[in-house]
């Protein structure tokens, strides 16, 4: 009976902490209307006592998994007694009840953080931020307590303790089963990988943060604060939800190129393409404040991308969680996708009513002076941002709009996307080069010639080592040769700047460069992040456009070939291992003739209790070097025999991808340390807001 | 000294508002190319996403043409030849059989697929040759599982 009464305990938590968002909702704005203080206290407190609940809410269902209650459902579903405690514990977010749960409680935290931060400080617009947080919170802990599939009910929302309200709340982690089953059913085995541990947790964060920013902008709009002491405020949640959505990229990315096991890390899938499209609009974000902080122009336009990464992070967690979408990654099919739809259409029409509303107390302070000009180059780099996230939107729901108009379903895949984001992001990337090197307002000819010609030397000494060296692909000697000039140009700021201060200052290299850097965190950390992207760049220009692969069908003893690469097939070895069956294929790999390991890709097998769930799944076996990946996949083998047929891929320059991602981590870990500038910048902006408004 | 400092201001604003012009047209002609480029392209590369029934009905007329099928899979029909990498599998429904022909590495899931989505072309000999395979198993089964492959 344990676990029932865990059940309700985790289930009443979420129901009372609905109740207090909801009035910590209402309430914030009333105190702030009536200047009521002591109402305002209360729906803080509402709000730390959500953070609180929630908090209990999921130590109680992490509780149960790890303790195998199966009586709850979510438990049975996810979890069974085989499987190690790694994946009991991350199963929290392995299934969409869960999944929510976990949203409800980031948001609460973030939101209690927020809170104890701006504690004596915005005091304007913390009660409608409040407001906001309340509300998408609300939404979350709605589906989980009181939201019901109409379809067996006949209603939309209903409390459990109703006919037939238990069984129906479609979203609640703690539904209990009417029996104890012995054992569960277990995560999907292709889930049982490190990156279901530290994808979803990155993922969720970069998801969950944006609501952050959202909300003090909907705050700015709602009390006409809308000068840039909201965005210089977010700064820093707005740059670490940006890394993490980032660092949700690269883990989806490495536990696809090992769990798959089709040699690639991206396919345009529907649920990668969700995570990518707040991560533009973020990206966009991130450079067109820098022209509101400096210039107080574009305005509406942070406005409005702030609200797209938002809806954005909302739409990918419909697309994953709702199953509407044919995708790689899919996920069951739930009745919650209306209920997404709508607080998507919500959140977007009060957004659109109050920008139109306020759009007298939007006018920029400044006009563009020039098309050759640091803000331009911005201006550019956001729409093709923008461009890649709309068309990126395009491939990915057509399929839903076209079959809703005119009734014919049609699709697109990786083509697609290949050919129209390829020549976008091919612009991007030029771009980040030349960015920097225009000034602000105004760039002279002299001063621009003077800027590129190293980098430009750079480039086409680049494309010509490239030709010289036998590469023929056209696209590969662009791309690699425009990276080299954009490394060029980032190199030249670096020394630039580092001979400044050498003359300036008389100091030596290293602490030139410390104090570069750190007197200047956001525009240097900026600068490495861009290294980071173009080593990424680099890395995926490399495997997508050098990939080789060859498969034989080998007897011991035997031998396949790809490459400069020898690999000697030695046998299947069977062995048991903690969960599952492992059958591997060994294979001695000789590079040039030279003995160099060996590489055992592996097809494992998960018993269960019920054989239904009982599961093959295939462990690839990859040795990385800085020049290449050889990839090696075990497609089929016959035990009798002792024959396996053997998949064999040469992936160029990934593991670059990767470094590139650690770079990116770092120049962004960079940005957000603190830095006296930006505080400095950020108490002027208050001052002068005070100002204007009195 | 009026009359002389009139002039000068408005030709200032005028500039200012031919600027914005510039901006507003290279603005929208950059969306207008990424706009076109995303619809020219989305026409060449589309799929047509068809069901079993869709795809008899229309069996003459799309020969050779990229196409998306899905419909609920015959476990009983799976063929694997592990020496070749041919997986063969008969696609049922109600009283359309489809015979499938993928090459390549086979999705772990295949084996629990209710459902599957296959995409490639349909020969002239009135078999389907997928390129690219997507198992969809049963949603009870909550297999949040990346069940796909592609050659």
């Amino acid at each position: 009976m344990a676990d029932f009464a865990l059940a309700d305990l985790g289930y009443a938590s979420l129901l009372l902490s609905l109740i207090l968002a909801l009035y910590a909702a209402g309430a914030s704005i009333y105190a702030a209307r009536r200047n009521r203080l002591e109402v305002f206290a209360s729906a803080r407190n509402a709000m730390f006592a959500t953070a609180a609940l929630t908090t209990l809410a999921v130590g109680v269902l992490e509780w149960a998994l790890i303790t195998h209650q199966f009586r709850i459902e979510y438990v049975a579903l996810q979890t069974n007694r085989a499987q190690p405690l790694l994946y009991n514990v991350s199963a929290l977010w392995g299934g969409q009840e869960g999944s929510l749960l976990f949203w409800a409680w980031l948001l609460a935290i973030f939101t209690a953080v927020v809170l104890v931060q701006n504690r004596d400080k915005n005091q304007e617009l913390i009660p409608y931020v409040i407001t906001g947080l309340a509300v998408s919170q609300a939404f979350f802990l709605a589906l989980m307590t009181v939201v019901v599939d109409p379809a067996q009910t006949g209603f939309f929302i209903l409390l459990p303790f109703m006919p037939h309200g238990a069984e129906a709340l479609v979203g609640n982690p703690f539904r209990t089963l009417d029996f104890t089953p012995r054992d569960g059913n277990g995560l999907n085995p292709l889930l049982q990988n490190p990156g279901m541990f530290i994808h979803p947790i990155t993922q969720y964060l970069g998801y969950v943060g944006f609501t952050i920013p959202f909300a003090f902008a909907m705050a700015a709009l709602f009390t006409r604060r809308l000068s840039d002491v909201w965005i210089r405020t977010t700064r820093r949640w707005t740059l670490v939800s940006w890394l993490f959505l980032s660092l949700g990229l690269l883990f989806g990315m490495q536990w696809a190129y090992m769990e798959l096991g089709w040699g690639g890390y991206w396919g345009w899938d529907p649920v990668e393409n969700a995570s990518l499209m707040p991560w533009l609009t973020a990206t966009a974000y991130l450079h067109s404040v820098m022209i509101q902080e400096k210039r107080g122009m574009l305005k509406v336009w942070n406005l409005v991308l702030v609200m797209m990464t938002f809806c954005l992070s909302l739409l990918g967690t419909f697309i994953t969680r709702s199953g509407i979408i044919q995708s790689v990654h899919a996920f069951g099919v739930s009745s919650l996708g209306p209920w997404f739809l709508a607080f998507l259409a919500l959140t977007l029409l009060s957004f659109l009513y109050l920008l139109f509303d306020r759009i007298d107390d939007l006018r920029e302070e400044n006009e563009l002076d020039s098309l050759i000009s640091r803000e331009s180059s911005f201006l550019l780099n956001n729409l093709i941002l923008v461009g890649a996230a709309f068309a990126t939107l395009w491939g990915t729901i057509f399929p839903m709009v076209s079959e809703a108009f005119t009734g014919k379903k049609v699709t697109v895949g990786a083509p697609f996307f290949n050919q129209v984001n390829g020549p976008i992001f091919f612009a991007l990337i030029v771009l980040i080069g030349i960015c920097p090197l225009i000034g602000w307002r105004r760039a002279t000819a002299e001063n621009l010639i003077r800027n590129f010609l190293r980098p430009f030397v750079v480039l086409v000494v680049t494309a010509i080592l490239l030709v010289a060296t036998g590469m023929r692909d056209w696209y590969g000697v662009a791309a690699f040769s425009v990276c080299a000039f954009v490394l060029a140009t980032i190199a030249i700021e670096f020394y630039r700047g580092i001979l400044a201060r050498r003359r300036q200052y008389a100091e030596n290299w290293a602490a030139a460069t410390t104090n570069l850097v750190t007197q200047n965190r956001r525009r240097y950390g900026g600068y490495i992040v861009h290294i980071g992207v173009i080593l990424c760049v680099i890395g995926i220009a490399g495997s997508t456009l050098f990939q080789v692969e060859t498969q034989a069908n080998l007897k011991p003893g035997e031998t396949m070939q790809l490459k400069q690469y020898t690999l000697q097939y030695e046998g299947l070895q069977i062995y048991p291992t903690e969960n599952h069956e492992v059958i591997a294929a060994r294979m001695t790999v000789l590079e040039n003739g030279a003995r160099v390991g060996t590489l055992s890709p592996e097809k494992d097998f998960y018993s269960n209790p019920n054989p239904d769930m009982a599961q093959w799944t295939t462990e690839v076996a990859v040795r990385t070097t800085a020049l290449e990946d050889l990839y090696v996949i075990l497609a089929g083998f016959d035990n009798k025999a002792n024959t396996a047929t053997v998949k064999v891929i040469v992936n160029p320059l990934v593991v670059w991808l990767w470094i590139g991602f650690g770079v990116l981590l770092l120049g962004t870990l960079v940005a957000i340390l603190p830095d006296p500038r930006e505080a400095r910048a950020l108490a002027r902006s208050r001052v002068k807001e005070a100002m204007a408004k009195a | 000294m009026s009359s002389i400092a009139a002039p000068v201001v408005e030709q200032k604003t005028s500039v200012k508002a031919g600027g914005k012009w510039k901006f507003l047209i290279g603005g929208l002609i950059i969306l207008g190319v990424i706009a076109y480029v995303t619809i020219t392209t989305f026409d060449s590369t589309a799929v047509y996403y068809l069901t079993l029934k869709e795809l008899n009905a229309q069996r003459g007329s799309v020969i050779n043409q990229p196409i998306r099928v899905n419909a609920p899979l015959d476990k009983s029909s799976i063929q694997f030849d592990d020496k070749s990498l041919t997986l063969k599998f008969n696609l049922v429904e109600g009283k359309f059989v489809q015979p499938v022909v993928y090459k390549g590495v086979v999705p772990d899931t295949m084996d629990k697929g209710e459902s599957v989505v296959a995409e490639g072309k349909l020969g002239a000999d009135g078999v389907f040759y997928a390129s690219t395979i997507l198992v969809k198993c049963p949603s009870k089964y909550e297999s949040e599982a990346p069940g796909s492959a592609s050659q």
